[in-house]
């Protein structure tokens, strides 16, 4: 409870008589006013000086000695780092995490000036690699989560510059990140980092089928190993906070295919060899489901649906109904399981993403064969229908789930 | 947060830190190798625009080397967008001219060519646009407004450092009149 609440409201309970004047001050005394902004003074003073500094160096930086300028980097980048270790120490716990996070941009960058200085081309990543290595280091030595963001952070631009501006693919990167940021994750189970660590994955993953020049399906089979680490994950909201960015994609990517696979134009971008690619997908699908029994959590599976391999229709109507099929079934069950799980956030996804579904399908199946007026009379007429349908099913859900709460 | 640091927490800070200012140092050092063992290759460039010259605090190159005749592909396949390449210079006159493109590192090279490696910008039906990321020379102190005043189009000889290891830099420009 905020001070600041108990400020406004107090005098109304002293007034309708539920505590006494002396009980207010009591619970006042609870909660002393906050004396950080006092302490913010100083620091915004500092970062002034500090930024005063730092311009006055960018201002004349071509023009100082080479060793100068090379101490100036190292002795700030030193020097961030001492900061940090002296207020963690201190039990300043923000502060120093933060002044260590500047000191690892400052290594990145000092990396990049020193040889823009000497001229150097960088002919592969070693030097940015160097970057995401020491990140890691730091996400292990101080636990952090931020440090741990900046990490995940850092390993895809290391990645995306080496895809886009050098041509190659550091695999070493890839698997460094995944194994070492993902052990981290293992073992300390999260819902932040999971989902943060999981987007960082799939953009590698993206990154590799550009790279390889492959069929963008492909990506799917990345997508789902990435899954799959979130239900062998025990902690449940850590996993499942792995398992939402690559069904988001699924679930993305299927709705464009749902509205725009009818155009036909890229369809030959979809379609590998469909031995290989349901023989992976399928390997990936039963250490899922392994996964998934062992952990008792079989009903899970109904995500797979999203990875029916509609896509191997022929272009055109059959490949939009195919995309509308996969979708419906997915939200179908989704919804089907939300309310028998009884989970009211699992409920409302559900209805969003089945309207949404729906209202997809009515624009592809009538837009064709029907008088404009007529078509968004019945759609509005159907998906009114179907909100107000999944509402009160949604409604009976939670009213059952209340009177089933035992009486006390 | 604030789960309590391990032990040896110091120690392992001080190990890491360190590690990171070595490795500045290293890549010092690896410019100041590229100079002191590497071969001097000169470029020319085609004629710049001056007042495309200077962007800041660095000068855009285009080189003679930059756009190539497809016929100096030595590969089978196709050249694709950002593959990085491999391309062997010969001296001829006061520059030198690249005279073949390879996907791999060739191993065997008269004494007088050299490789010198860079990325395919673009492909064209007659031409390979190549990239070296040589086109941007970060101009010493005043060296800038010397060359703006040179002012209208000219052409530079760049002298480019290239290290046995592959690694190569910008040593040094000169203006020609």
């Amino acid at each position: 409870m905020s001070r600041k609440f108990l400020e406004t409201e107090s005098p109304t309970w002293v007034e309708k008589g539920i505590i006494t004047a002396e009980q207010q001050e009591r619970l006042l005394g609870l909660y002393p006013p906050d004396e950080k902004a006092i302490g913010l003074l100083p620091l915004l003073g500092s970062l002034l000086v500090g930024l005063s500094a730092l311009s006055l160096v960018a201002a004349n930086w071509q023009g100082l000695p080479e060793t100068l300028r090379l101490g100036i980097l190292l002795s700030s980048l030193a020097g961030s780092y001492a900061a940090g270790e002296h207020f963690l120490r201190r039990g300043n716990y923000s502060l120093g995490i933060g002044l260590v996070g500047l000191g690892l941009i400052l290594f990145g960058s000092a990396i990049i000036l020193v040889s823009q200085m000497y001229q150097l081309i960088g002919y592969d990543v070693t030097g940015l690699v160097a970057w995401a290595v020491a990140a890691t280091g730091l996400t292990y030595l101080y636990r952090s989560r931020a440090l741990f963001l900046m990490t995940v952070v850092i390993s895809c631009i290391v990645q995306g510059y080496n895809t886009g501006q050098l041509g190659a693919f550091s695999y070493a990167t890839a698997a460094f990140t995944a194994l070492s940021l993902g052990y981290y994750w293992w073992r300390n189970p999260d819902s932040l980092i999971g989902t943060v660590l999981s987007v960082g994955l799939l953009w590698q993953a993206g990154l590799l089928v550009s790279f390889l020049h492959i069929k963008i399906t492909w990506f799917f089979v990345g997508a789902m190993l990435i899954y799959t680490l979130g239900d062998w994950q025990t902690d449940r909201p850590a996993g499942r906070s792995m398992q939402g960015p690559p069904i988001a994609a699924a679930f993305l990517f299927m709705l464009g295919l749902a509205i725009f696979g009818e155009a036909g134009s890229y369809t030959d971008m979809l379609r590998p060899p469909l031995l290989a690619y349901l023989a992976a997908l399928g390997a990936v699908f039963a250490l899922s489901l392994v996964a998934k029994r062992k952990r008792g959590r079989l009903g899970g599976a109904t995500d797979w649906l999203l990875l029916l391999p509609g896509f191997y229709l022929p272009g055109g109507l059959p490949l939009a109904i195919a995309a509308l099929i996969v979708l419906y079934a997915y939200t179908g069950t989704l919804l089907w399981r939300a309310h028998q799980e009884q989970n009211p956030d699992r409920v409302t996804l559900g209805t969003v993403l089945f309207i949404l579904t729906t209202a997809v399908a009515y624009f592809k199946l009538t837009w064709g064969f029907m008088d404009k007026s007529l078509f968004f009379l019945l759609g509005g007429i159907l998906l009114l229908g179907l909100s107000w349908y999944l509402q009160r099913r949604a409604a009976q859900t939670l009213a059952s789930e209340s009177t089933d709460k035992p009486a006390r | 947060m604030a789960t309590p640091l391990p032990q040896n927490h110091r120690r392992w800070v001080l190990l890491l830190v360190a590690a990171q200012m070595l490795f500045i140092l290293a890549v010092a050092a690896a410019g100041y190798a590229t100079t002191a063992y590497g071969r001097v290759v000169t470029l020319r460039t085609l004629p710049v625009d001056p007042r495309d010259l200077l962007y800041g605090d660095y000068v855009r190159l285009n080189y003679t080397i930059s756009q190539l005749p497809i016929a100096l592909w030595q590969e089978t396949t196709l050249p694709r967008r950002r593959q990085a390449v491999y391309v062997v210079l010969r001296p001829a006159g006061e520059a030198y001219e690249a005279v073949r493109v390879y996907l791999q590192e060739p191993t065997e090279l008269p004494p007088d060519q050299i490789v010198l490696r860079g990325w395919i910008e673009d492909r064209y039906r007659r031409s390979l646009h190549i990239r070296y990321n040589l086109e941007r020379y970060y101009v010493p102190e005043g060296k800038g407004k010397e060359l703006e005043r040179k002012g209208r189009q000219h052409i530079m000889l760049v002298r480019v450092s290239i290290a046995p290891w592959g690694q190569a830099r910008i040593t040094e420009t000169q203006v020609l009149p």
